[in-house]
C-alpha cells in the first residue's frame, strides 16, 4: 500500500498563490463523494500562504510558506468527533467524512495548524483532502501540486524508495522536518528549507572604506555549543549565516590579514543585520 | 472532474487579463468552461498557469458580468442602464460617432486603450477605420509603459530585445544553442506577480534553477531580491543616474566587449565621454545605493557572459523614460550581450505577423505610408514631440487630457474606451480625468465589468468576451499563435469582432476585404504563409525556423536584420548607434543622460520637507492584472485589501499600527489605505498598489467603487515629464506624507 504525501521544496516557493486557486478550482462548488462536498466560494483556505519578512535595513529574506492539512499520522482531529468522523485511511490521507462529522464543529479548533474550516451553511468541518478523489481515479498527482509553476510541491508515495519525492527526501535529508514539529502531529506534509534565523553583514576595511572586501574570514560560535561556523565574505564584503537557532548568544569576529580583527555578540531573538563592521589596519 | 470536450487555445487578455502568451487548455462541459489548466505541449509556458487563469471560470460566469449591450438612461453617474440589442448599440454608435465626424472632424474622437494586450491591434484598426489619429492610453502620464523602452531601443539599433530564455527554440533550454545567463540584472521588475506585463515571470525562476544569478535592482526587497547576488534598493526614479555609472566603469576600466563595439556600433567616445561625468561616488549620493555596489555590480554584469537584463515599466516612468532605457540598451551593447544566446535577443514579432503594432513600419505596412502620414498631422502630440510623430502611432495622453478641457487646436467631443478602466485605473490626476471624461458629447466603453468609469461617463457600453470566447491571433514575439473560441458567453463579442463590425459602418471600402474577422486574421497572418484554421488545425502555433528574421541568434551577422539583405542593424549607420541620430534627428539628446525627478529631496527641498515620503505606486499583486480582478473572489481573497507598505522604522516613529487604516496625502489630496508594516519596504519609501476600486461598494456618484477614498492616482499630478513626450509619469516619485486615519489634519 502507498503512503502519500507532499513535500514542499520551500525555496523555490515564490508565493504565486497558483495552489491556492488550483484547490479553490477543484474544490469549490464540486461534491466527491464519499470524501468531499464543495469548498464554500470564500472563507476557507484549505491550503494557505504565509509569508515571512526576516532582517532589517540591507539584509532582507522574503520568504512563502504553504501551509494545507498536515495529513498527520497522528492526528488530533480524530479525537473530537463521533467514531468515524474523521478517519485515516490506508495510504495515511486523513478525511473528514461529510456524513458522520456533520455538526462536529470542536473538529476545526482540534487542529493546531488551524487547517479545518467550518463550512457555516452546511454545518461542517472541512480540510484538504490531498485531492483523494484524484488519487482514487488513478491520478498521479494533487491539484495544488499540479499547478505549481516552479516544483516547490511534490507529491507522491513516501514509502516508495523510486517516487521523487522519496528520492528529494532522501537527497535534501539535513533540511527535511516537518512544519512546528512541537505539535507532536507527525505529518506527513514534510517541509525542505524552512525559513531560519540568519546573522548577515559586511566588512570593511577603516582605510579602504569604498571598497568591496571580498574573503575576509567570518566565524560565528554558538556560546553554548562547541560547533563553530565559518564563511568568507563574498565579491560584495558581505556574509551570512544562515539556519540559525532561536535565543541563543552568539560570538561573531571578522578578520583580514593586516587588520585587527573585529568580535561582537548577539542573541539571535530574530534574525539580525549586524550592519558594517569596519576593520582597522595593523 | 467530467467533461465533454478539452479545447486548446491560447490565453490573451479577458481572463487572466494579461499580455499573454500561454498555452492553455480548456474543459468544457454542457456548453461551459468548467476549468482552465496550462498547456504541459506548450513552449511558452510548459504546462504552467497562473492564479488569474485558474480563477478563469469565476471570472467568465461572474453574476456581475456584463452580458448584453446597455445604454444609459439617468444621467452619468446615476447607474441607471438599460438592456438593448446589439443593433441599436452598434446603430447608435455609428449614427453619433458619424455625426461627430461630420461636425468636428473625425480627429475629435479618442480611441482610448489600457495596457497593451489583444486591443492594440482592434483599437488602432477601429481608429483609423473611422479617420481618428488619436489612438490612445488615455491617462497614462507620459504614455510611460513600454513605448519609451521600444522607442529608445528602436532609435539605438533598429530593433527591440527581450531577456532570452530560451523562448524563440520550441525544445526551450534543451536547445543546444542555447546558454542560461551566468547574470540576469533584473531591473525594475518583480517578475512572478510582474508576469502579466508580457514576459513569462517563471521563466527567470527556470533560469536560476540552472544556474543564473541575480543582480536586482528596486527600491522594494522581493522574493527575487533576497535570492540575488546583490540587492540594489534605489531610490525611485534614479535609474537613469546608476545605468550611466555603470557604463562609466564599465568602459573606464575596459571591461567591455571590445570586438563587438568596434565593428558594430558607432559613437563609443562620445558615450564615454558622457559617461564619465557619472562618477560612482556621485551617483551613490544619487541614488541612495554605496559606490562601491555601483562598482562591483557593474563589473559582475560586464564579466558574466552571456549576461542580461530583465526590466520593468519603472524604467519609462523615470523622469526622462525614454534616455533611461537607451541607457540600459546600452549597457547589453557595451557588453556584446545583444542577440546572443543567453543574452538580450532581438525580439520580432513571428514571421513579421502584426497582431498590435509596435513600430512605425508595422503601421506603414498595415495602413499605407501616406494615411498615416496625414493622420499625423492632426495626431495629438504630434507637433509638440517629434518622438511622438515619428515613433509608432500614438497620441500624447498629457496634452489629449488639456486638449478636452480648451478645444485647442481642435475639440474633443467623444471617447471610445476598450479595455480600460481610466479612472479606476492608469489615469494620473483622477479628478482631472474625471472632469475631462465629464466633458463629453458621447462616450462608448467596450468591457467586462461594470467599474469606475463605466459608471461616471458612459452612455453605450458594449459586453467584451473572455478569451476563452474569442477568435483571434498573438505574435508578440513568439510563438505565432490563435486564440480560439471555446464557448459562448451571452452576447458578448470579442474587440475585433466589434471593432471590424464598427469599422465596415465607417469605412464601407473594408466591406470588400472582410467579410469576417478570420478573414482579416487571414490576411494579416499572410507574412507566414499560414491561415487561421491551419494553425489551429496544427495545435494553434508554430514558431520561426531557423535562420529567419524573427528568430535569434546573431542575425546582425548573417544580414537578417536589414531591409537590404546586408549584415548591420536596422539603423541608417547600419550600426549601433550609441549616439543615437535618430534621437539627435528627434531635437533630443543622442546621448543618455540622468534627470532628476520632478519631485524629490533633491529637486524640491522645500517640498520634502513637507512630504518627506517617495510614494511608489504599481508593485505587481500575482493575483489582479492593474484595476483588474477585484471582484473575483478567489483572487481577492488573497490580496483583500487596499494597502499601502511602511517600513517599521517609519511606523514605529508615528504609533502606527500594522493592520491600521491611515492617510496618505500631499497638495493633490489625500487616500486611505490599510498599513502593512514590512522591512521590505525602503524606509524613505512607502508602496501603494494602484488599480484599487471596490466592486463591492455602491457604484453610483459621489461614491463611484471608493475611487476618491482609495485609488492613488489621486496624489499623482500628470505628465509628460520628459522632453520626447514619451516618460516622466511620475507614478514612481510623487512626495507624500501620511498620518493615522484620526489624527486631525495639521
Amino acid at each position: 500500500m502507498a503512503r502519500y504525501g507532499i513535500a514542499v521544496d520551500v525555496e523555490k516557493c515564490t508565493g504565486c498563490h497558483s495552489c491556492f486557486l488550483a484547490c479553490k478550482d477543484e474544490h469549490a462548488g464540486n461534491d466527491y463523494p464519499p470524501i468531499s462536498v464543495a469548498q464554500p466560494d470564500i472563507g476557507h483556505k484549505w491550503l494557505r500562504l504565509r509569508e515571512i519578512e526576516q532582517g532589517t535595513g540591507t539584509k532582507i529574506k522574503v520568504d512563502y510558506i504553504p501551509i494545507m492539512c498536515q495529513h498527520c499520522e497522528k492526528p488530533p482531529c480524530m479525537a473530537p468527533g463521533p467514531e468515524g468522523a474523521v478517519y485515516q485511511r490506508d495510504d495515511g490521507i486523513v478525511i473528514i467524512d461529510p456524513q458522520k462529522a456533520k455538526g462536529c464543529k470542536n473538529i476545526v479548533n482540534s487542529c493546531p495548524y488551524g487547517a479545518i474550516f467550518w463550512n457555516q451553511e452546511k454545518e461542517l468541518p472541512q480540510k484538504c483532502t490531498l485531492c483523494a478523489q484524484m488519487i482514487d481515479n488513478g491520478e498521479k498527482t494533487t491539484r495544488c501540486v499540479e499547478s505549481c509553476p516552479t516544483g516547490a510541491l511534490i507529491f507522491g508515495d513516501l514509502d516508495d524508495p523510486k517516487s521523487e519525492i522519496a528520492k528529494l527526501l532522501v537527497a535534501k535529508a539535513e533540511q527535511v522536518e516537518a512544519f512546528k514539529p512541537k505539535f507532536g502531529t507527525k505529518p506527513t506534509v514534510k517541509y525542505i528549507g524552512l525559513p531560519k534565523l540568519f546573522i548577515a553583514g559586511e566588512v570593511l576595511l577603516s582605510d579602504k572604506p569604498k571598497d568591496c572586501i571580498k574573503g575576509a574570514k567570518v566565524t560565528l560560535k554558538a556560546d553554548n555549543q562547541d560547533k563553530v561556523m565559518e564563511t568568507n565574505t563574498d565579491f560584495f564584503g558581505d556574509f551570512e549565516f544562515k539556519g540559525l537557532d532561536r535565543n541563543i548568544d552568539y560570538t561573531l569576529i571578522a578578520e583580514y590579514e593586516g587588520y585587527y580583527p573585529q568580535e561582537i555578540t548577539i542573541r539571535t531573538y530574530a534574525s539580525k543585520n549586524v550592519g558594517e563592521l569596519v576593520l582597522r589596519a595593523k | 472532474m467530467e467533461y465533454d470536450k478539452v479545447v486548446t487555445t491560447t490565453a490573451w487578455s479577458p481572463g487572466p487579463g494579461c499580455h499573454g502568451g500561454c498555452g492553455v487548455k480548456l474543459y468544457i462541459k454542457d456548453g461551459k468552461v468548467v476549468k482552465a489548466e496550462g498547456d504541459e505541449t506548450h513552449p511558452f509556458n510548459q504546462g504552467r498557469a497562473c492564479p488569474r487563469l485558474l480563477a478563469l471560470t469565476q471570472y467568465m460566469y461572474h453574476p456581475d458580468r456584463i452580458t448584453y449591450p446597455l445604454k444609459r438612461v439617468g444621467k452619468r453617474g446615476e447607474g441607471k442602464f438599460e438592456r438593448i440589442s446589439w443593433e441599436e448599440a452598434l446603430d447608435t454608435i455609428e449614427a453619433k460617432l458619424g455625426k461627430i465626424k461630420e461636425e468636428s472632424g473625425p480627429e475629435s474622437v479618442l480611441f482610448c486603450q489600457g495596457t497593451g494586450r489583444d486591443i492594440g491591434g482592434p483599437i488602432s484598426f477601429l481608429a483609423y477605420s473611422y479617420g481618428s489619429p488619436n489612438w490612445i492610453q488615455l491617462g497614462l502620464a507620459g504614455h510611460s509603459c513600454y513605448t519609451p523602452r521600444l522607442g529608445a531601443m528602436m532609435a539605438t539599433y533598429g530593433d527591440y530585445s527581450v531577456l532570452d530564455a530560451a523562448q524563440f527554440s520550441e525544445k526551450r533550454y534543451d536547445d543546444p544553442d542555447y546558454k542560461v545567463p551566468q547574470i540576469i540584472m533584473v531591473w525594475a521588475q518583480n517578475p512572478m506577480p510582474g508576469c502579466p506585463d508580457g514576459f513569462f515571470g517563471h521563466w527567470i525562476v527556470d533560469c536560476m534553477k540552472r544556474g543564473s544569478k541575480l543582480i536586482v535592482i528596486d527600491p522594494r526587497w522581493t522574493w527575487f531580491a533576497s535570492r540575488a547576488e546583490k540587492f540594489l534598493q534605489i531610490r525611485p526614479g534614479t535609474d537613469g543616474a546608476l545605468a550611466m555609472a555603470m557604463i562609466n566603469v564599465i568602459i573606464s576600466e575596459e571591461l567591455y566587449d571590445k570586438d563587438f563595439v568596434e565593428q558594430w556600433t558607432e559613437g563609443f567616445e562620445e558615450l564615454k565621454h558622457r559617461a564619465a561625468e557619472y562618477t560612482p561616488q556621485k551617483v551613490a549620493e544619487i541614488t541612495w545605493i554605496p559606490e562601491e555596489d555601483i562598482i562591483e555590480s557593474a563589473r559582475m554584469y560586464a564579466l558574466a557572459k552571456p549576461a542580461a537584463i530583465q526590466w520593468g515599466v519603472p524604467i519609462d516612468k523615470c523622469p526622462e523614460g525614454s534616455t533611461v532605457a537607451q541607457a540600459i540598451t546600452h549597457l547589453w551593447c557595451l557588453t556584446g550581450n545583444l542577440d546572443v544566446p543567453g543574452g538580450n535577443v532581438i525580439a520580432r514579432p513571428a514571421y513579421g505577423v502584426t497582431t498590435y503594432p509596435f513600430s512605425t513600419q508595422e503601421m506603414h505596412e498595415l495602413y499605407g505610408e501616406e494615411f498615416v502620414k496625414n493622420l499625423n498631422e492632426k495626431r495629438i502630440g504630434a507637433n509638440e514631440f517629434p518622438m511622438v510623430r515619428n515613433f509608432r502611432g500614438w497620441a500624447q495622453p498629457d496634452l489629449a487630457v488639456k486638449q478636452m478641457f480648451t478645444g485647442d487646436p481642435y475639440p474633443i467631443k467623444a471617447c471610445w474606451i476598450q479595455t480600460s478602466n481610466i479612472l479606476g485605473g492608469q489615469a494620473a490626476d483622477t479628478r482631472l480625468h474625471y472632469e475631462a471624461l465629464k466633458r463629453m458629447d458621447f462616450v462608448v466603453v467596450a468591457d467586462l465589468f461594470h467599474n469606475p468609469t463605466t459608471m461616471a461617463v458612459a452612455d453605450i457600453i458594449l459586453p467584451v468576451a473572455s478569451t476563452a470566447e474569442k477568435e483571434s491571433f498573438r505574435s508578440w514575439w513568439v510563438p505565432l499563435q490563435v486564440i480560439v473560441p471555446a464557448v459562448e458567453v451571452g452576447e458578448c463579442r470579442s474587440d475585433w469582432e466589434i471593432n471590424l463590425e464598427l469599422a465596415k459602418r465607417f469605412n464601407p471600402e473594408l466591406r470588400k476585404r472582410y467579410d469576417t474577422v478570420k478573414q482579416l486574421i487571414d490576411d494579416r497572418l499572410k507574412p507566414a504563409g499560414i491561415t487561421y484554421d491551419q494553425l489551429k488545425e496544427q495545435g494553434g502555433w508554430v514558431m520561426p525556423p531557423e535562420n529567419s528574421a524573427s528568430r535569434p541568434y546573431r542575425r546582425y551577422e548573417k544580414g537578417l536584420l536589414r531591409p537590404d539583405g546586408k549584415p548591420g542593424f536596422r539603423t541608417t549607420s547600419g550600426k549601433v548607434e550609441f549616439a543615437s541620430k535618430s534621437y539627435q534627428d528627434w531635437g533630443l539628446d543622442p546621448l543618455p543622460y540622468y534627470s532628476e525627478p520632478p519631485e524629490s529631496e533633491v529637486r524640491t527641498p522645500e517640498l520634502f520637507k513637507k512630504y518627506p515620503l517617495v510614494m511608489v505606486t504599481g508593485r505587481r499583486s500575482s493575483v489582479f492584472f492593474h484595476s483588474e480582478h477585484r471582484m473575483i473572489p478567489w483572487l481577492r481573497e488573497c490580496d483583500p485589501y487596499p494597502i499601502v507598505e511602511i517600513n517599521p522604522s517609519v511606523a514605529g516613529k508615528m504609533g502606527i499600527e500594522d493592520g491600521e487604516w491611515i492617510v496618505i496625502e500631499n497638495d493633490r489630496g489625500s487616500i486611505k489605505r490599510k498599513a502593512q508594516v514590512t522591512p521590505i519596504v525602503h524606509p524613505k519609501v512607502i508602496s501603494v498598489p494602484h488599480g484599487w476600486w471596490l466592486p463591492e461598494e455602491d457604484g453610483r456618484e459621489p461614491n463611484l467603487y471608493g475611487i476618491w477614498d482609495i485609488n492613488c492616482n489621486n496624489l499623482v499630478h500628470i505628465g509628460p515629464g520628459a522632453k520626447s513626450g514619451y516618460g516622466g509619469g511620475a507614478y514612481k516619485t510623487a512626495l507624500v506624507r501620511i498620518r493615522k486615519a484620526n489624527e486631525a489634519v495639521e
